[in-house]
């Protein structure tokens, strides 16, 4: 439902022609959202929060090739019972970290939230390869996703995840499959393994 | 809220009571078995629109392709079908929404949360049943012109247009069904004579309005309602108004139900075989009410008990409300207890007794997981556990 959204305004952008996309390039290298830090290498463009309306405050989407190819989101500090993205209807009953969640439930909690990050009812969404992952100091996980929509083509992806002060930190990489999924998949996965905390 | 409703049911169930009786003897079939059209431009090119939606639905990642669950929803389709069932090509789609639809080439689209919130073969029966009525009463062509009659402008918003509009295949496909939503007279034809193939085809013609008892119940245990009613309930009447409605239309003509309801075999095995894959898209949904009024009914009509204790296990678990724990790991002991437990099962027990800092338990409980799920994709994690001291 997010992504069709997201289609939404990308087509009323193309369509009046007025609207300033306003991707900014992301600096190889170190950059943060807000305490998540992370190393980028070229060619990675930040999108404007216009284009990720449900997206949490702090959140950033990087992409290469544009949003509904792929794209790299970064979620900082998700606090005791706060969901992922921004659910404005309170409709879309969407599952809420947990501070003592394990790596199974951190992956089921994401798992869950793409389903209807995609649509619910729209997509079925299966993660496989749960695998711990250090993140600097802290411990974490990474797993892999793959994505079959309805009237799209497949999705795949990578995810990291870990818990710090209580607060969950998570980075997705996202790519319509199989020629932009594996075009970036490995610059992508070197960037979610480079994520700690800021000191 | 439903006692300050009743008269107000009652008034149009008494209303559509007599509306019916006059008119029942002339609901019936409107074409023949292998009807394609011929003559007429608009049905022509209505049957062409949904001909290109059928071939982009058969390349939809979402359809189930699974030959038992197409034989045994396909064996119903054909029983109530009778002598139109070569009309009919039936497409399981992976939803867990509940929904079934069908076009006027005989498209039919069957969504997998239909499955789970029925009893028995008898209710999937009555929703194919009523889909058929519609067919043979060619609704979808009657919806097309009186929208045509209606468009005072001469702006009629056709098809064509909407194929234009971005959306494709099942999109496409929910987007032309939206528009082309059945009115309250076409419903109650299509239930009149759903009921009717029903009784035809020797399924209980009380499963009608009993599909729409556990709708009503799953949308009172809902904890979080959605933002718009699924696609099947927008397009129908107020569900409490007809399941009273079929509730006495079915009695006065088929007589009282039978006291005990038993779910038959074909069903159960049938829903024990797809069990996994059906309740972990429903997990999925987070919507926990919805899943623990399903898990009722699975655990009365005899779905496998260690199947049906892991979900509720699952669920549990997900919803992490004070105490879900407790419950958890007591389903999940129980399903395992029942002999047939899926080995996620002892994986999810030994992640509770992580949490419980039980750490031998835990890893007792992993093994037995690796043990019967050699090849599992998060053996690095577990083994990451099992290394731990």
């Amino acid at each position: 439902m997010i992504i069709r959204r997201i289609l939404l305004l990308v087509a009323i952008g193309t369509i009046t022609g007025c609207v300033a996309t306003g991707y900014t390039l992301v600096q190889p290298g170190p950059n943060a959202a807000q305490e998540l830090r992370v190393t980028a290498d070229n060619g990675w463009n930040l999108a404007p929060t216009m284009m990720t309306p449900a997206a949490r405050t702090g959140t950033q989407t990087w992409t290469q090739d544009g949003l509904l190819l792929d794209r790299l989101v970064l979620i900082p500090a998700v606090p005791d019972g706060g969901t992922l993205f921004i659910d404005r209807s309170n409709t879309a009953a969407l599952p809420m970290f947990r501070k003592n969640m394990l790596p199974n439930e951190i992956e089921e909690l994401i798992e869950s939230t793409l389903v209807k990050y995609f649509g619910e009812g729209q997509a079925t969404v299966s993660t496989s390869n749960l695998r711990p992952q250090m993140y600097g100091e802290q411990r974490g996980v990474m797993f892999d996703l793959s994505a079959q929509l309805s009237d799209s083509p497949d999705y795949r992806g990578t995810i990291g995840a870990f818990i710090a002060n209580d607060k969950l930190y998570t980075i997705w990489y996202i790519a319509a499959h199989p020629h932009y999924h594996d075009k970036h998949s490995q610059r992508a996965e070197a960037i979610i393994k480079s994520a700690a905390l800021v000191n | 809220m439903i006692h300050r409703a009743a008269p107000a049911i009652a008034l149009v169930v008494l209303a559509m009571s007599a509306s019916v009786a006059t008119d029942e003897e002339e609901i019936g079939h409107l074409i023949p078995p292998g009807y394609t059209p011929e003559q007429e431009a608009d049905e022509k090119g209505l049957w062409a629109e949904f001909e290109e939606i059928e071939l982009q639905l058969r390349k939809s990642a979402l359809l189930v392709e699974d030959v038992y669950l197409n034989d045994y929803i396909k064996g119903i389709v054909c029983r109530v079908a009778g002598p139109y069932c070569a009309d009919f090509r039936v497409y399981i789609m992976r939803n867990p929404g509940f929904n079934a639809s069908m076009t006027a080439t005989g498209m039919m689209q069957i969504w997998t949360g239909l499955i789970t919130r029925a009893s028995s073969s008898d209710e999937i029966a009555a929703v194919v049943g009523h889909e058929i009525a519609h067919y043979t009463r060619l609704h979808s062509l009657q919806k097309l012109r009186d929208m045509k009659k209606k468009s005072a402008t001469g702006a009629f918003f056709d098809l064509i247009l909407i194929a234009a509009t971005g959306y494709s295949g099942v999109g496409q496909a929910a987007a032309i069904m939206s528009m082309l939503s059945f009115s309250r007279e076409q419903e109650t034809e299509a239930d009149i004579l759903g009921a009717r193939l029903l009784a035809q085809a020797q399924y209980d013609p009380h499963a009608s309005y009993r599909v729409w008892q556990k709708l009503i119940a799953e949308e009172k245990a809902a904890v979080v309602k959605r933002e718009e009613p699924t696609a099947f309930s927008r397009t129908h009447p107020d569900a409490e108004v007809r399941m009273q409605y079929l509730k006495s239309w079915v009695t006065a003509h088929y007589g009282e139900p039978d006291v005990e309801i038993v779910a038959d075999k074909p069903f159960v095995d049938m829903l024990n075989a797809n069990y996994l894959f059906l309740m972990e898209d429903q997990i999925d949904t987070n919507r926990f009410g919805r899943t623990r009024e399903m898990l009722e009914r699975h655990a009365e009509i005899g779905v496998e008990p260690s199947l049906v204790r892991y979900f509720y296990g699952e669920m549990f678990r997900q919803r992490g409300e004070p105490g879900d724990e407790d419950l958890a790991m007591a389903a999940y002991r129980h399903s395992i207890e029942g002999g047939n437990p899926p080995p996620q099962a002892y994986k999810n027990l030994g992640y509770l007794h992580l949490k419980n800092n039980e750490l031998e338990k835990a890893q007792n409980n992993f093994r037995l997981y690796l043990e019967l799920e050699p090849d599992a994709s998060d053996r690095a994690m577990i083994e990451f556990y099992l290394e731990e001291s």
